[in-house]
């Protein structure tokens, strides 16, 4: 099979043909210093070559805030997500995967409404990406959940089509693209490595503590994780009657969470980072078993205490507590 | 899975009917559904729960305290205890109000059948219990003996009281009260016992090897009472317990209601104790 190949010459062009089906979204340096996906007026302003964005893709999916509904003289209607046809551009194989598990859960059975309205406007265009510290997906990990794929090599890009849009992709940009030397199958998408003893979820090993005598439940581990999804809903009264239901992204690290009227079921430091673990790890229902960590490296890379969870998943003979 | 007719985020409307104030703080809420929601209602099992939306406050899950009635209308026993319930108690007839579900696992009544049942109910833990009293009652030839212990803190504070002692008067079940105190000058007034739930079930004599017992209370009762029921001879798998958590979804994906690594909205709220075994948050 021919593969398709774009020279890096051509890559501006090549954005411009991506904006047919979109607004153009990729990896930009903000003023802060902070790489952050936004919308790339200018080609000037990609920074492709980057190792994680601060908050992941998600937030395209899962806005922080969003209405779900509308109350109005006793008559409920769903909130209507306001988002366009967005390209996503240059998504690393960890952050596809965490949409592919996001996509799981939001998608699954009765899907979610608004995730589901932002999620078929969304077109992905992944790339690969050279792995810094923090990463931890297994090598030369490549995630075909995407449209569309761009495998970085020496003067350009070997172009892969996942989807039917990928190869709507494909045909639009045909004319900057040649035929190049075909590259190996993708690896099989994978996430990584599961822990070794599941056992060490519940167990009282000493790094528990250690944490827990650490962790200052900020909450950032979770606010950038590229598959952390949990949510709060409030309702707010609107003067002329009824009201309007939002959601909000919602951390497991706070205190509040585990809380009932009169009761807390975790209270503790302890408590919530193995919650976390937990959620990670092992999975919840429908998705028990499923390991939900994609190996970005965000939640060691932003955790205030170098808290690194990955560690309990290690056999825990080569645990130094 | 279930079939949701267009949207899992948006309430059925419903309509206020008619309340009763059971005690202070606690009221029974008739409420009637919109008649494209009966359907759906109408497979409800006693132990699942329903989201009841009431316009600008939120949203707030409810075990019905009975079966759906001919005319689809259901009753929730609601105490008020924050936001949402507050402003629900302030509602008069003719409100409108906002419903989703049913929701979550009931009890597991196929497998109940043909055994005797012992329904523990601490404090409002009644609420969920009487539609489950109700269900059996109404099919009583195929479960065993039925027995209800139901502890309150204060002989004013027991709900449904005449109407559980009119139940227990037809003869098709076995009632014990409790209350954990009596001030003194009603003592005589009150036909219960004194004491803890606990204390009433050491008392107790049945067919542990047989029975299904169904709990629901608040968390400190069911560690006790699970030991204890252990202890007599019920086997956890025949141990089942109405879990309480913040819902915010009901639909398995707000992660609210995690219980080790369930979900109480779906998984639960209903669960045996044997599943419920080495999950340190479960109780
Ligand atoms: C399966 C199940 C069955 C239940 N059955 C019954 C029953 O039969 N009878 C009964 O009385 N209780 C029952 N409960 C408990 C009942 O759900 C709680 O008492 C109720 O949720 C308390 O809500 P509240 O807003 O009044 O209390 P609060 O303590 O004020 O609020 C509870 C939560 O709602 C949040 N909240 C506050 N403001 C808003 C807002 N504007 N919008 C949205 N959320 C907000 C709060 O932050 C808090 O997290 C049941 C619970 C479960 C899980
Ligand atoms: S747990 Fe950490 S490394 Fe794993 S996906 Fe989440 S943020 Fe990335
Ligand atoms: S980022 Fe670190 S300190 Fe903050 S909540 Fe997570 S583990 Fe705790
Ligand atoms: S209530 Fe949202 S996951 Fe259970």
């Amino acid at each position: 099979m021919a593969d398709n190949f774009l020279k890096t010459s051509r890559l501006d062009q090549f954005l411009e043909t991506l904006r047919l089906f979109g607004e153009l979204h990729a990896p930009t340096i903000l003023e802060s210093g902070v790489v952050s996906f936004a919308p790339l007026d200018d080609p000037t302003q990609l920074h492709l070559d980057y190792r994680r964005t601060q908050i992941p893709p998600k937030k395209y999916l899962l806005p922080f805030r969003e209405e779900i509904l509308h109350c109005h003289g006793g008559n409920y209607r769903e909130g209507q997500s306001d988002a366009g046809d967005t390209v996503l551009f240059g998504i690393h194989s960890c952050d596809l995967e965490g949409i592919a598990y996001l996509d799981r859960v939001f998608m699954a059975d009765a899907a979610d409404p608004s995730y589901a309205a932002r999620r078929a406007r969304l077109t992905l265009v992944g790339v690969s990406c050279e792995p810094d510290d923090f990463c931890f997906c297994p090598e030369g990990m490549q995630s075909t959940s995407c449209d569309l794929f761009l495998n970085a090599c020496a003067d350009g890009f070997h172009l892969a089509g996942y989807s039917a849009k990928g190869q709507a992709l494909l045909s639009a940009a045909a004319h900057l693209l040649e035929t190049g030397e075909p590259v190996p199958p993708p690896a099989l998408s994978a996430v990584c490595r599961a822990p070794e003893d599941p056992e060490l979820r519940f167990s009282d090993h000493p790094l528990w503590q250690k944490y827990a005598s650490t962790c200052v439940s900020c909450g950032a581990c979770s606010v950038c994780c590229p598959t952390c999804y949990c949510f709060d809903v409030r309702e707010y009264p609107v003067l002329s009657g009824g009201g309007t239901r939002i959601r909000e992204w919602d951390n497991c690290l706070f205190a509040s969470h585990g809380e009932v009227s009169g009761a807390n079921f975790r209270p503790d430091r302890l408590d919530r980072l193995r919650y976390r673990f937990l959620h990670k790890f092992c999975g919840f229902t429908p998705l028990q078993g499923v390991n939900s960590c994609v190996g970005c490296g965000r939640c060691k890379a932003v955790c205030p205490v170098g808290i690194d969870l990955r560690e309990l998943t290690v056999a825990p003979e080569q645990v130094q507590p | 899975m279930r079939e949701h007719r267009h949207s899992p985020h948006v309430p059925y409307a419903a309509q206020l009917i008619d309340r009763r104030d059971l005690s202070e703080d606690t009221s029974l809420f008739r409420i009637a559904p919109e008649a494209s929601a009966l359907a759906e209602l109408a497979s409800f099992v006693p132990g699942q729960f329903v989201q009841l939306s009431v316009p600008g406050a939120g949203e707030v899950p409810i075990s019905p305290a009975d079966l759906p009635a001919a005319d689809g209308t259901l009753e929730l026993c609601v105490r008020r205890v924050g936001h949402v319930t507050e402003l629900l108690h302030k509602l008069k007839p003719g409100a409108r109000l906002g419903l989703r579900g049913p929701f979550g696992c009931g009890f597991p009544l196929g497998d109940m059948a043909g055994r005797p049942v012992l329904l523990l109910a601490g404090g409002l833990g009644i609420a969920p219990l009487r539609s489950l009293l109700i269900h059996l009652l109404r099919q009583r030839d195929r479960y065993g003996d039925i027995t209800l212990m139901y502890g309150a803190k204060q002989p004013r504070l027991m709900l449904f009281r005449e109407e559980l002692a009119a139940l227990a008067a037809g003869g098709g079940m076995r009632l014990y009260l409790t209350v954990d105190f009596a001030p003194e000058q009603q003592e005589g007034d009150y036909s219960c016992a004194v004491g803890l739930l606990p204390d009433l079930l050491k008392g107790f004599r049945f067919d542990a090897a047989a029975t299904y017992a169904a709990l629901c209370g608040p968390p400190p009762l069911y560690r006790c009472l699970v030991a204890d029921l252990e202890r007599a001879g019920v086997a956890a798998e025949r141990i089942l317990l109405s879990l309480e958590r913040r819902m915010r979804c009901g639909v398995g994906r707000c992660c609210h209601c995690a219980i080790g690594q369930k979900l109480c909205c779906m998984d639960g709220p209903v669960f045996r104790a044997s599943d419920l075994k080495g999950i340190p948050e479960a109780l």
